[in-house]
């Protein structure tokens, strides 16, 4: 299937062109703990305007896959044939805990009904659908690390079955107080604000991010399509991006791949560790491909010498794949091609 | 697709035998609720004696097992799994959500709390956890589409199926009662202070429940390979979203239509081919006057449909799983039960439920389901 | 006692206007701004159901009062003022 459209919303900002701005930039420190959305990047009286009640977690994932719709240029006459599959690891925590406030506060019999609509996974992929008048399929899903995986298998199944012609998949997660809470606890937090993703080890560096990345896919060839996400990986890509962030575990077994001798980047350090981070690796990849560019990787401690991207610079290539591993154990891999 | 084993369990009994019997009795289980402390009194519908919890894992997670146990045995698996690329598919709502009161509580008045229900939470993703504990090494997706959930993780195990990705998929879904949406639905005024009425002129809402339905699909082929005799199959399945209002269904019901003619398209047959509709039937004003119109337009109104949620309660993620279980064992042993709860025709529906045991003989019947968020969904299942 | 009434009346709804823009989120408009017999559904502020159930909450937490269910809270509910009124009526008991 073809990638069409992408629209992100993430630490620095919203949209392709923010994207490829933080690429080229490289790393910057975040301004608190984690990499949060700043609440600016959350305003827009036009593409939200019915959406006075939402949450944030509602409005992350609107805008991204708003701006995926609009990137890829496709008029309104697709709607009733647009889908929507939104994958997320923890899905609107911030909304759920903000619910257990309400029942801590006030008592079961008098709760707030706003804030309990917003608490179920798929109250943002209805608001997606609204803002849009989508009238597709839509579907939400979890499966912590591999959630967006998940989300790209089926969406592939999806258009395989023509059950509709335009999907917009992609994946949202917040990083709220409590999570930041569970995640010291859990993890090993950075005190630079530096996650290392070369480093491969067993306790890996973490610093919290959120975001949302979405895509518009199709298996037609459209006219700004950006790359084409391969169902079954034959060969060997020309670029691994590994999604090393601290968040899943284990980072030893990524050593495979980096002592492989193909060309490495990691750009979770940008985005900041997200079980769901593999859909910004996406993103990053498909952007890569359209514009024929490497992007240095933002953090370049490397132990172990892996040939890792150094430099920005034009750079020919034909095909990424975007690997996850989770816990040492598990691995998803993700390949785009030109 | 071949529907080769099932497994349910809920307020109606722990295993389809059970469900039979409560069925042919027209008893309703529905009690105040004891799983936990609430000034709530709501009637709910809770699985009573849950056997076999440690109380490691999640209640939802325990009832997702056994109705996978009996799934298993049903299609005659259980030793067999390693022969086979089983992808697990299951819809939850509850066991999706981070949303311990008590490691809450403790956070909130201490700013620091026990991780030990924040463990079992990371343990406990309902496809995840299930396709580890039968040894699965297939796909497995938790669908998290509020009410549809069930039917839409069953749409999923089909797409997989098809795209050859897996042999054989065990998809349902599973649900517990929680506070959270006890409390939840109670303050969008959606719940009834009696046993739910679905379809009825004096309806006042939905009750909640709990418990699992389990269905094992596979390819025809697979299932001749295995020597195991076909009988139940999956058809087709139609998913459509209303893009209308966060709570509220949309008027017209044209998001339902759509799930329906999709469903059936798939499944190659027109509706006077539809010999019943197991309905999602919640019992709220506005759920049954949208789905009770869809059906009497599409259907007509000579239609034996009925909601079994008089008998299970509304078990949200659960319900799409278990909806698909009763509409097979409908085809399957040729009669459904009353629509219990239902008395008074609603001129405004303008179409009833069956009021008694009803015979059916014919070849397809469908299951559908309408989730919070305008998500429509719909299953065809046919025998023979 | 009429200009008390009125009195407690208008206090009633400056609160009501106050805890409406907050707990509905609603946009762009300041609680001044919202006429005294502005109607809340359709037309006027152009709530809708999640909204009603919302404004159920704040009347008890705010007021202590129950709407018993919403085919009352049709009537009750029409417009500022007729949420007021109704406030005002039922505290006295």
């Amino acid at each position: 299937m073809n990638i069409a459209g992408i629209g992100v919303v993430f630490n620095r900002g919203r949209g392709v062109q923010s994207l490829e701005k933080a690429l080229e930039e490289g790393w910057v420190p975040p301004e608190d703990s984690t990499y949060s959305v700043p609440a600016d990047t959350l305003k827009d009286k036009s593409v939200l305007k019915e959406m006075r009640r939402a949450d944030d977690f509602s409005k992350m994932a609107c805008l991204a896959a708003y701006d995926a719709f609009a990137d890829s240029g496709l008029g309104d006459g697709v709607k009733s044939s647009l889908g929507i599959i939104l994958a997320s690891a923890f899905g609107p925590h911030v909304t759920t805990f903000r619910f257990l406030d309400e029942i801590l506060d006030y008592g079961d019999a008098n709760v707030s009904p706003t804030i309990f609509s917003h608490s179920v996974h798929n109250a943002a992929a209805s608001y997606i659908a609204l803002a849009l008048g989508a009238r597709g399929p839509t579907l939400t899903v979890t499966q912590f690390a591999y959630s967006f995986h998940q989300a790209l298998i089926i969406a592939q199944a999806w258009l395989r079955e023509r059950r509709c012609e335009y999907i917009l998949v992609g994946s949202t997660d917040q990083c709220g107080t409590v999570m930041e809470y569970i995640c010291r606890q859990k993890l090993r937090l950075a005190e630079d604000g530096k996650i290392k993703p070369f480093l491969f080890s067993q306790t890996p560096y973490a610093v919290p991010g959120e975001g949302s990345a979405f895509f518009l896919v199709t298996e037609g060839k459209t006219e700004k399509r950006y790359c084409s996400v391969l169902a079954q990986t034959v060969g060997t890509p020309d670029m691994y991006l590994l999604d090393s962030d601290g968040m899943a575990g284990d980072e030893k077994c990524y050593l495979k791949i980096a002592k492989g001798g193909i060309p490495v980047a990691s750009y979770t350090p940008i985005f900041g560790s997200m079980l769901t981070v593999s859909s910004f690796s996406c993103a990053a990849a498909a952007l890569m491909l359209k514009k024929q560019r490497h992007y240095a990787s933002p953090v370049q401690d490397n132990p172990f010498g892996a040939n890792i991207c150094r430099l920005t610079e034009e750079k020919e290539t034909e095909s990424v794949a975007c690997v996850r591993h989770n816990c040492g154990i598990e691995r998803s891999q993700i390949t785009l091609k030109r | 697709m071949v529907i080769s084993g099932m497994g349910v369990i809920s307020a109606c009994g722990k295993n389809i035998s059970e469900t039979l019997n409560t069925f042919a009795s027209g008893r309703r289980n529905g009690s105040k609720v004891t799983l936990l402390e609430t000034k709530l009194k709501y009637p709910v519908f809770e699985v009573k004696g849950l056997s076999g919890s440690d109380g490691e894992a999640m209640r939802t997670l325990e009832l997702a097992f056994a109705a996978v146990k009996q799934a298993l045995e049903d299609s005659g698996l259980e030793d067999k799994l390693n022969d086979f690329r089983i992808g697990v598919c299951l819809g939850t709502t509850v066991a999706s959500q981070l949303n311990d009161t008590d490691f809450y509580r403790e956070y909130k008045n201490t700013g620091s709390a026990p991780l030990h229900s924040v463990e079992r939470y990371l343990k406990g993703n309902l496809a995840e956890a299930v396709s580890g504990k039968i040894g699965a090494s297939g796909l497995s997706c938790t669908v998290v589409n509020a009410c549809s959930s069930g039917t839409d993780a069953i749409g999923v195990g089909l797409s997989w199926l098809r795209a050859d990705l897996c042999d054989i998929v065990i998809c349902g879904g599973a649900d517990e009662l929680n506070r959270v949406p006890l409390a939840g639905f109670g303050s969008l005024g959606v719940v009834s202070d009696s046993l739910c009425k679905p379809f009825d002129k004096e309806r006042s809402g939905l009750n909640l429940g709990e418990g699992a339905g389990v269905i094992v699909i596979e390819k025809e082929e697979i299932c001749r390979k295995r020597g195991k005799k076909a009988q139940i199959f999956l058809r087709g399945y139609g998913l459509a979203a209303d893009a209308y209002h966060l709570t509220a269904p949309r008027p017209d019901g044209s998001g339902l239509e759509a799930a329906l003619a999709r469903a059936m398209d798939e499944a190659g047959i027109k509706p006077s081919q539809v010999v019943f509709v197991n309905a999602h039937g919640t019992a709220t004003p506005d759920n049954d006057l949208v789905e009770g119109k869809v059906l009497s337009r599409v259907f007509g109104m000579g239609l034996k449909f009925l909601s079994t949620k008089g008998y299970t309660g509304h078990t949200l993620g659960a319900a799409g799983g278990i909806e698909a279980v009763f509409t097979a064992i409908g085809l399957r042993e040729g009669w459904v039960p009353q629509s219990v709860g239902f008395e008074k025709a609603d001129d405004v529906i303008g179409i009833s439920p069956v009021t008694q045991k009803t015979v059916i003989s014919g070849q397809y019947a469908i299951s559908t389901s309408l989730a919070f968020g305008g998500n429509n969904s719909a299953i065809v299942i046919a025998k023979g | 006692m009429e200009a008390n009434k009125e009195q407690g009346l208008a206090e009633i709804r400056k609160k009501l206007k106050e805890l409406l823009v907050i707990n509905l989120n609603l946009e762009d408009i300041k609680p001044e701004e919202i006429k005294d017999d502005e109607i809340l559904f359709g037309e006027g502020l152009g709530l809708d159901s999640l909204d009603a159930v919302e404004i159920v909450v704040l009347l008890q937490r705010n007021f202590n009062l129950d709407v018993k269910n919403m085919t009352e809270g049709k009537k009750i509910f029409y417009s500022v003022d007729t949420l007021a009124r109704y406030i005002l009526e039922n505290s006295k008991k």
